[in-house]
């Protein structure tokens, strides 16, 4: 394969402010995509205050000084674009891919929300998004079956004092109490251009695109320093099984382990241990519970890590009539087979082929190659890292795999049991 | 600098349409084909005119369970060792099936299309259908059954479609029912298969790094031995519409209720689905579209609300979908209803100029992969459009004139013949849909039949 292919040719530079810019330009397209981070997530609320940084996400589209309410939708709409944001534990993105000639519209827009969102704000539209975000809880969780098993999980998992321990949306008692002041000091703590980058990718001019960069962002006032977040190291001193009852047909199993965070040296050979496990019909669990057993309707399992800390997850729902304790049985019996056996060439091969061909179709929009550069440049601090990141997985050898199973996997965890509720 | 003036865009750019080409094949297939050379890929679909529409009425589902099957072992293959060959290329084989097609695709990495097609081509040619399989994918498919029970998305959704479409072929999910999927039986699946899986029933679409000769050549190569059969056309009713009914499924325990208000309306009708579509993108085809603005937006009452015009072959639904705190299920369909008036009554020039511009602008960007693509091709299939309908697109909308769009509202948009269907709990949800028609609202089982 080309290698060539996955190198992006970038700029990166910092504006006086210390708003990191990269531009990778493509012209064979007729879009643009502007990529935004902020490195504010929900590991930087604290108990009791959760669901903050989702929230202010919402506050973002509500408009800011320049821009009225529904604005921002507005104008990117109206110009035939599309854009939305995200908020996770780590970080927060903003993003919107444009025709081409519109770019300057969308620096605008970046820009007002930027550094004069609080002009913008009212008590009516923090009431209206809180009820929005109350019902975005609702239908996404609350009302979906097993919806709440992520939040019981994790909060299971991480103890008290760790950023991880709660759901990124947030508790419900939380996100209504939020006022008008507290959306104020999260904006000036942490939406400020030394605390954010920019990536715009696709078809712009080299030279006017930084007179349009310094244009709209320079003069935005540079924030204090960020408060730091503390992570405790975690562990578990014995296996912690939870039970929870919900509006279901088949019971569902959840184990949970430590592992590393992101782009740790586990982090790579942990997911292809996930690939092994539970990719396709061939892969060890899937064909041991749902093929040959038929004792499983599913099982998937995979490595999730950010910034301070990383767990690996294996998900499992019976069949009608079988307990949680043969589904449990089944999944230990196969991790101490690999401990024990190793994995074959061929496992291997087929789980790294199948890794280097979804890297060349991401590569297909713009939107999504943006977001990755962002991606990279903050955990790697290099936006270029697309070819790095692959040889990570290619490196990966079967004793690697095998010596991560055992380091992690045969250690304490927790389970959680969702069962159906006794009407 | 001054901030409160909006950045005007730049000369406009211009895009090239992708150039499409319509191949056919030695056994007399057409294809649908479309170069994308930037990249190193290739994506390719099989569409086979088959789908739910053709399950007997005692075996719903039987389509389905079918397109389950097919990738489970072909040729000298079984289903494991064929799952592992796609693996070992890194390519993606997926099966889908609606009521009207079946539909299956391989996406690869060029330097692995040929092997990839060729194992397409013994999925479709060859398929074991063997007895072990038909029990695995069959016990596993009740199962999904049976969870489906648990999604109150689906449930509303499918307990309206039953309401529209009655009894004929769109009036029912394409998984089918607990009780028709136990009647299915393995001979069954493989008389399904041989009646409708031919190459006069089916079209292909071919979109990425290949050039045209090479397609050509390839697709006969691995699909020639593919023969054709007799049609099988069946004939639609058309249910008509009816007076507003108010209607509930009960779902304890909901955290919200699921709304879906509609009704049927035509096929895809290329007199006016331009107008149709704007008109639809002004009352709720987008994120600035009333719809959404005044539920989500200025009510708070749901996480978002939309509403959209579904095309089969056959006939068309209007649907509007949203998701509300129970506590507002009542108001939420007032206001709902109130927008579908609203709509008939009056659309201002602007709207109409916004919901263009976003339509004609947007339109680049529905061709940045292989597989959009691809799936625009389809469309184009399905609903027996012209293929200069491509081309011609953008320069309709901008066409279109006020008083078309408007015509348009008024000629498929009937705020007095909705299905109103409600899913949550009981207690809750019946006085409020009482208080807005003064009736009784009808209470439905999780399929759509009304409970007596």
């Amino acid at each position: 394969m080309n290698k060539n292919l996955l190198r992006i040719d970038y700029e990166k530079y910092s504006l006086a402010n210390g708003l990191q810019v990269i531009l990778y330009q493509d012209k064979s397209i007729p879009v643009v995509a502007i990529n935004l981070w902020y490195r504010v997530g929900s590991a930087n609320e604290k108990e009791g205050r959760t669901g903050f940084a989702h929230l202010f996400e919402h506050m973002m589209f509500q408009g800011s000084q320049n821009v009225p309410k529904e604005g921002h939708f507005r104008y990117i709409e109206e110009a035939g674009g599309s854009l939305n944001g995200s908020t996770s534990i780590d970080r927060t993105n903003y993003f919107e891919t444009l025709p081409a000639n519109y770019l300057e519209l969308a620096l605008w827009l970046e820009s007002d929300r930027m550094g004069f969102m609080l002009p913008g704000l009212t008590q009516e539209k923090l009431d209206n998004q809180k009820d929005v975000v109350m019902n975005e809880r609702r239908q996404r969780y609350e009302n979906q079956p097993y919806g709440l098993a992520w939040e019981i999980l994790f909060s299971n998992l991480f103890t008290q004092d760790h950023p991880y321990q709660w759901p990124t949306i947030g508790w419900m008692e939380d996100i209504s109490k939020f006022e008008l002041d507290d959306v104020k000091k999260f904006f000036e703590t942490y939406y400020a251009p030394n605390n954010a980058a920019l990536v715009i990718g696709g078809n712009f001019e080299k030279t006017k695109i930084k007179e349009l960069v310094e244009k709209y962002f320079a003069e935005i006032k540079k924030g204090n320093s960020i408060p730091v977040i503390s992570a405790p190291q975690q562990s578990l001193k014995e296996i912690k099984k939870v039970i929870h009852e919900d509006n279901i047909q088949l019971p569902r199993i959840y184990l949970a382990w430590h592992t590393k965070e992101a782009f740790d040296i586990d982090d790579a050979a942990l997911d292809v241990l996930s690939d092994i496990l539970t990719s396709s019909k061939n892969s060890r669990l899937h064909k041991s519970l749902v093929f040959d057993q038929q004792i499983a309707q599913d099982v998937s399992s995979f490595q999730y890590s950010a910034k301070y800390a990383g767990s690996f997850i294996i998900v499992s729902t019976a069949k009608p009539e079988v307990t949680l304790e043969t589904l449990k049985e089944e999944i230990t019996k196969g991790i101490d087979k690999l401990v024990k056996d190793g994995i074959t060439e061929d496992e291997l091969t087929r789980a790294k082929n199948s890794i280097k061909s979804s890297y060349i179709f991401s590569l297909q929009k713009i939107e999504l190659i943006a977001d990755h550069i962002n991606h990279y440049n903050f955990f790697l601090n290099e936006p270029d890292s697309f070819v790095f990141d692959l040889a990570r997985y290619e490196k990966v050898t079967r004793e690697e795999i095998v010596e991560t199973a055992r380091k992690f996997l045969l250690k304490p965890h927790v389970e959680l049991n969702v069962i159906p509720k006794v009407k | 600098m001054n901030r409160s003036i909006t950045p005007i865009p730049e000369k406009r750019l211009t895009f090239k349409i992708p150039e499409l080409k319509s191949i056919a094949l030695a056994n007399g297939i057409e294809v649908s084909f479309v170069r994308k050379e930037k990249l190193p890929i290739v994506y390719l679909e099989v569409i086979v005119f088959s789908g739910s529409r053709f399950d007997p009425a005692n075996k719903k589902g039987l389509g389905y369970l079918m397109s389950m099957l097919i990738d489970e072992g072909a040729d000298e293959y079984d289903a494991l060792q064929l799952n592992e060959e796609f693996e070992k290329l890194g390519s993606i084989f997926s099966v889908s099936a609606n009521h009207d097609t079946i539909i299956l695709s391989v996406l690869s990495l060029k330097e692995n299309f040929e092997r990839s097609l060729e194992l397409l081509s013994k999925i479709i040619l060859q398929p074991r259908f063997d007895d072990k399989s038909f029990e695995r994918e069959k016990n596993k498919d009740l199962s999904m059954i049976l969870q489906l029970k648990d999604e109150p998305s689906f449930i509303a959704s499918s307990a309206f479609e039953h309401r529209v479409f009655g009894d004929t072929y769109y009036g029912f999910p394409e998984i089918g029912f607990e009780e028709t999927v136990s009647r299915i039986t393995n001979n069954d699946i493989k008389d399904y298969f041989k009646k409708y899986f031919s190459a006069s029933n089916s079209k292909i679409v071919a979109v990425g790094n290949l050039d045209e000769t090479e397609t050509r050549d390839l697709l006969n190569k691995y699909f020639s031995k593919w023969n054709s059969v007799s049609g099988n056309e069946i004939i639609f009713n058309q249910p008509k519409r009816t007076k507003t009914n108010f209607y509930f499924v009960h779902k304890t325990d909901s955290a919200q209720s699921e709304i879906r208000i509609g009704h049927i309306s035509k096929k895809l009708d290329t007199n006016d689905y331009i107008y149709a579509r704007i008109m639809n993108t002004i009352l709720g085809g987008q994120f600035s579209s009333r719809i959404n603005l005044n539920l989500r937006e200025n009510k708070g009452f749901t996480y978002g609300a939309n509403s959209s015009f579904h095309y089969y072959k056959d006939s068309g639904l209007f649907e509007v979908s949203t998701a509300v705190n129970i506590e507002n299920t009542g108001a939420a369909i007032a206001e709902i209803l109130k927008e579908l008036r609203g709509i008939r009554e009056n659309i201002s020039a602007g709207e109409i100029e916004f919901a263009k511009s976003y339509l004609i602008k947007q339109f680049p960007s529905r061709f940045e992969t292989s597989i959009q693509v691809a799936k625009y091709l389809e469309s184009l299939i399905i609903h027996s459009l012209p293929s200069d309908e491509l081309i011609n697109y953008t320069k309709k909308l901008e066409l279109a004139s006020d008083n078309e769009v408007i015509a348009a509202a008024l000629n498929n948009i009937f705020p007095d013949e909705l299905v109103v269907v409600a899913v949550g709990d009981k207690e809750k949800v019946f006085d409020q849909l009482k208080n807005i028609s003064g009736e009784s609202p009808i209470e439905l089982d999780i399929h759509g039949n009304v409970i007596t």
